[in-house]
Formats: C-alpha cells, sequence, structure tokens
C-alpha cells in the first residue's frame, strides 16, 4: 500500500536566548522508509525533541524543511499543518496524553470529529478501533479508570483514528512495565506493517533495537544512521550495519 | 465531544464556575430589576393615555407647568370659548378636568382628588373604568361633596361607601362608590364632582386643563394647531404628543438606569474573563494535545468562546430569576407606598438582558480564547 514519504531536508532549529543563540538541531537529512520503524535515539539534549516538533508541524523549522510527500508542511500556515496532523499523522506519547476529562471512545472520537465524520462513523469507527486494541469493555471510561498500558492503548486507537500515513511515538513505553511495554512495540510493529511510517523517538537503546533503521542524534546532529535490514527474519540475532551520517548523499528533495 | 469538553471544563473547578456565575446573576438581576421600573412606568402610562384616552388635552402654557401645576391656571371660560367653535374645530366633546394632590407627609399618603364634571362619561378619559362598589357620580351630584374612590385608594385608605375622605379642614367627602380595578393612574385617584373640588380648594374659575375628544382623531395634529394659532395663550398636546413626552422621559430614565447597570455588566464580565484565563491556564496541557492531534487554532478559539458564553447565559438565567423576585420586591414596597406597581419585567426586558449576557460572555471570552488558540503546542505538551 503506497503511504506518503516523510522527508527532511537540511533541517535545523536555532532558539534565540538572552545568553545567546541555542542551536538545537542542524543539518537534519533523512527520508522515513515507509513500512518500517525508524527510530530517533540519543541522550537528552541531543534534539529529539525538536525533531519531533518539526516533523510533526508542532514548531517550524529556522532552516530547510519537512515534505510529507511533495508537500512542504513547514511552509504551511498554522491550519494548515494542524489539518496534515489531523489526516496524515498519528500521535502517541510517553504520558500518553489523553484528554482527562474525556472516555476512552471520546478520545478516540476526537480526530474523526475534527475531520468532520458523522456520529454514527464516528462511534463505529471508534469502537472498531478500541476493539482492535482490546478496550471493547473499557469504551466509556474516563483515563484515570484505565491502567497505563490501557491507556496507551487508547492512544495507539487515537493516533490510528484518521489512518495516518505516519505514526509519530515519543517515548511510547517510558511510562509503562516491561510486559506492557511489549505488547505497545507489538502493536508498532503492526502499524509499521500496514504501511505506515513509524517514527519512534527514545532515549532507551533497548527499545530502539526494534527499529528497522536507527538515527542518532548528538549534540543537534544526525552523527550515524544504523540499518537493520534482517530484524523480522533474524529474530534475536540482528546484525546492524553502520553508515557514518556525512557519508549519506543527500537526498533530492523537491525544493 | 465539544459538549464534553466545555461541560467538564466548567465543572473542573465547580465553586469557581458557581462563583463566577453568581457574579453575573448579580449583575443581570439588577440590570432587569433596575430596567423593570421603566418597563412598569411605561405599562402604567400606556395603559392610562394609549387606549380610549383624550384625542387633546389643552392646558394653559405648556404641558409641564400647565396640567400639573399647584394651583390651576386655565380660566374655565376658555371651554365655553372653544366649543363656540367646536364645529370649526371639529369637537365632539370637551371636559375640564381639575387635578388636585391633598399631600401627605409621606409619598405613601398622598391622594390625587380629580376634579370631573359630575356627569362627564369617565370612560371617554379613561380606560375600562366601571363602578366595582356604590354608584357612579351623576349630574345631580354637582357642588354636592361625594367621592368616588379608585380601587388601590379605596384600600389603601381602608374607606368603604359611606366612608368619609377629608381634603382639608374646610372639606370633606362622603365616598359614593369605589371603582373596579382598570390598571394605571386611575386606580390611585379620587373622583370628585369638579365644582365641589373647586369649591373645596377655592379656585372656582380655574382648572387644570380640558380634555377634548374630536371627530377625527387623524387630525388631531391639525386641530392642535389651529387651537393654538387661535389661542395663544394655549398649550394643545395631541395624545401622541404626550406619549412622546412620557417615553422620553422613561428612555432618558432608562439610560441613566442601563449606565448603572453597565457598571455591574462590566464587573460580571470581567470575572467571567479571569475565569475563563484561568481555565485556559489550568489546560494548556489539554490544549496541546487537541492541537497535537490535529485541532486548528479556531478549535479552541471557538470552544473557549463556546465556555464563556455559556458561563455567562447560566448566570443570566439565574440573574433573569432573581430580577422577577427583584422587581417583586420592589412592587411590594411601591404597592404599599404610592399604590402603583412601578417594576415589570416584561419579554422584551428578559430578552435584551440574556442578549446582553451572551453579548458579556463573547466579549469577556475574546481574550482567554486568543490565548487557548495560540498555545504552542511543544510546549504545551511537555508541561506537566
Amino acid at each position: 500500500m503506497l503511504r506518503g514519504v516523510l522527508r527532511a531536508l537540511d533541517l535545523g532549529k536555532t532558539y534565540r536566548a538572552p545568553s545567546g543563540d541555542v542551536v538545537a538541531l542542524a543539518d537534519f537529512e533523512h527520508t522515513f522508509s515507509e513500512g518500517a520503524i525508524t527510530a530517533v535515539v540519543g541522550p537528552s539534549g541531543s534534539g529529539k525533541s525538536t525533531l519531533l516538533n518539526l516533523l510533526a508541524g508542532f514548531d517550524v523549522p529556522t532552516t530547510g524543511g519537512v515534505w510529507l510527500d511533495d508537500l512542504a508542511v513547514h511552509q504551511r500556515s498554522e491550519a494548515e499543518r494542524a489539518s496534515v496532523r489531523l489526516r496524515r499523522f498519528g500521535f502517541v506519547f510517553q504520558s500518553f496524553n489523553l484528554v482527562t476529562v474525556l472516555t476512552a471512545r471520546q478520545n478516540v472520537e476526537l480526530p474523526l470529529g475534527l475531520a468532520g465524520a458523522g456520529p454514527g462513523e464516528r462511534r463505529r469507527r471508534a469502537d472498531d478501533l478500541l476493539r482492535r486494541f482490546g478496550l471493547g469493555q473499557r469504551a466509556d471510561h474516563l483515563p484515570h479508570r484505565l491502567s497505563g498500558g490501557e491507556r496507551q492503548r487508547v492512544a495507539l486507537a487515537r493516533a490510528l483514528a484518521n489512518d495516518p500515513d505516519v505514526v509519530f511515538a515519543d517515548e511510547p513505553t517510558g511510562s509503562l512495565d516491561s510486559v506492557t511495554g511489549r505488547e505497545v512495540v507489538a502493536a508498532l510493529h503492526n502499524v509499521a506493517a500496514e504501511g505506515r511510517t513509524v517514527v519512534l523517538v527514545t532515549h532507551d537503546e533497548a527499545l530502539s533495537s526494534i527499529a528497522d533503521v536507527r538515527l542518532r542524534l548528538s549534540d543537534g546532529r544526525l552523527a550515524a544512521t544504523d540499518h537493520v535490514p534482517a530484524r523480522r527474519a533474524a529474530g534475536g540475532g540482528r546484525e546492524a550495519t553502520r553508515d557514518d551520517a556525512e557519508d549519506l548523499a543527500p537526498a533530492a528533495g523537491p525544493r | 465531544m465539544v459538549p464534553s469538553l466545555a461541560t467538564a471544563a466548567l465543572l473542573r473547578r465547580p465553586l469557581r464556575t458557581f462563583l463566577t456565575a453568581l457574579g453575573i446573576a448579580i449583575a443581570v438581576g439588577s440590570t432587569v430589576v433596575f430596567l423593570s421600573l421603566g418597563e412598569g412606568l411605561r405599562q402604567a402610562f400606556s395603559q392610562e393615555l394609549s387606549g380610549v384616552g383624550p384625542d387633546l388635552q389643552v392646558s394653559f402654557g405648556d404641558l409641564q407647568t400647565g396640567s400639573f401645576a399647584e394651583i390651576p391656571e386655565l380660566p374655565i371660560e376658555y371651554a365655553d370659548i372653544l366649543l363656540a367653535d367646536a364645529e370649526r374645530y371639529g369637537i365632539v366633546d370637551l371636559v375640564p378636568v381639575l387635578l388636585h394632590v391633598r399631600s401627605g407627609l409621606s409619598p405613601g399618603s398622598a391622594i390625587v382628588f380629580q376634579g370631573l364634571p359630575a356627569g362627564a362619561d369617565v370612560a371617554s378619559i379613561y380606560v375600562d373604568f366601571t363602578i366595582a362598589e356604590g354608584r357612579q357620580l351623576t349630574t345631580e351630584d354637582e357642588g354636592a361633596m361625594v367621592a368616588v374612590l379608585g380601587p388601590q385608594t379605596a384600600e389603601r385608605l381602608a374607606l368603604g361607601v359611606g366612608g368619609t375622605l377629608r381634603l382639608n379642614p374646610r372639606a370633606s367627602f362622603e365616598v359614593v362608590g369605589i371603582g373596579s380595578s382598570a390598571g394605571g393612574l386611575l386606580d390611585n385617584s379620587v373622583l370628585v364632582p369638579i365644582s365641589s373640588l373647586q369649591a373645596a380648594i377655592g379656585v372656582e374659575d380655574r382648572v387644570s386643563f380640558f380634555v377634548i375628544e374630536i371627530v377625527e382623531a387623524s387630525k388631531a395634529n391639525e386641530v392642535a394647531a389651529a387651537i393654538m394659532a387661535d389661542h395663544p395663550d394655549l398649550g394643545v398636546q395631541t395624545r401622541a404628543e404626550l406619549l412622546e413626552v412620557i417615553e422620553r422621559g422613561l428612555a432618558i430614565s432608562d439610560v441613566v438606569r442601563l449606565g448603572i447597570s453597565a457598571i455591574a455588566l462590566i464587573v460580571g464580565a470581567i470575572a467571567v474573563a479571569n475565569t475563563m484565563l484561568m481555565s485556559v491556564f489550568e489546560r494548556t496541557r489539554e490544549f496541546g494535545v487537541v492541537r497535537a492531534v490535529g485541532a486548528r487554532p479556531r478549535f479552541l478559539f471557538g470552544l473557549v468562546l463556546l465556555e464563556s458564553v455559556v458561563l455567562s447565559l447560566i448566570g443570566a438565567a439565574v440573574g433573569v430569576a432573581l430580577g422577577f423576585f427583584g422587581a417583586w420586591i420592589v412592587n411590594l414596597v411601591s404597592l404599599d407606598l404610592i399604590a402603583l406597581e412601578v417594576a415589570a419585567v416584561t419579554p422584551r426586558l428578559v430578552a435584551f438582558a440574556v442578549a446582553v449576557a451572551a453579548g458579556m460572555g463573547l466579549l469577556a471570552g475574546l481574550l482567554p480564547a486568543g490565548r487557548a488558540a495560540r498555545v504552542p503546542i511543544a510546549v504545551a505538551l511537555a508541561r506537566e
């Protein structure tokens, strides 16, 4: 299934501060693979969050840009970026970020409603997704009545509500125990298997090992790109190939 | 979803929402009470004047000093002078009226005496006046010290048929009849034969004003102009002009009362704005999430504006109820003091109050809604 291709070119973000400019991200270039999980790893302050904010259109870059197919996301207005997020992106966060005053079903219905779906369609789709994640019986519960694993599955259901091309997962297992964490990982594999691009942001090396591609950030720059080609076939015995970032040929972007 | 989000926002801090709504309720309630005073007076006057009232009212000089002067100024001989030209003017009927107020220590004890020719058709001047008890005045009563009381005057003075009403040390009237309630000023008057009242207060040849009925009510302006041209000493007002004078006075008092109410409404609006700003601040993260999953800025703008308007309308609903209660209290007091219901909460007043509250909510919500729409997603999501 052909999905949108997410591409970053010469991406950079510099914050102005009284003590001088702070370069949070510079010269980031990558084309994210469809149907694969790409992990962005690095310690705190390496620029992971800034990269996520720019890719997702939460923020606009100071240099370069983000393209979804040939749509220059960074050049779009606030409202147009919202529309891209609504229809083509999905989000899963470490702290779940469910709307606390809405039930599980209403949380899943939120993006459907924003996209203009009618009440009947909204409910049907939300219930389908909740059942897919084993939450059929929990649809009417508010988030605080759900366990961490259940909340993250609601978040996954919400992320998939409008059938997005790209799913961003920001430390999705950070607040979960290892068992529920594995459930979420399995779910992300399924999401990728449906042809979607999954961008997994984490500082957790173990979690990053589930990815097909690993981007290592250091001091706001892409330090290394690791490919894990045999992940699915080889199971545990995977072998990483490493290219130095400098060796990557610049992707030809639709400038 | 929008209703869920808005409801949850208002219920998030129930006490704060309650207190804010209470502030609006008091502002709207006081506005309703203030403005109901004008509505009540308007109703009283329109009952009095808009129906089968006089087509023309003739006074000596202009309206303000002429008809309500303490000492009647209009020489009675003008009645004959005008009636001599009755055909030319198109006068059907001319009734002289003498007003005299027996003042008391408080406004509540004042009594308005209206001297009319004893046989005159009172219904041509006042709408729906009928006798409930005793009898109407007849031509034989002219010069006799007899009186017909308006129902509220009778009740206030605790007088029945056969009772005695004192005007001054030299003159007292025997009550021969009590009118039924027609609403308005007549309920609070005492009708007596005009010659008896003239004798009692010692102004044999003067009256307060004439009321005139003409053949074609639509020609009132022409007739008034003709009379004034012939008799420059006289002031002639048409019914429309009378209503206009009263309406203008009420409109001025409306503006004054609205001005006072505006202060309360502005304070209410500031309370709403403050509450909504705090609410937006507390929900920064929630707004960040909603924006992250794809809501446009204007979705949050609309949501917060809706909450603000709903909060104001809840306050307005309670405020209107408070207004009804307040107007009822005002009438309780005014009935006791001047035997007149001065406050009336009319449908248009309720509609006005609700519209003002909605507008207030909209205005007060603009700043918080703007804040909500501009929440930076990345910052909001990072907030704990």
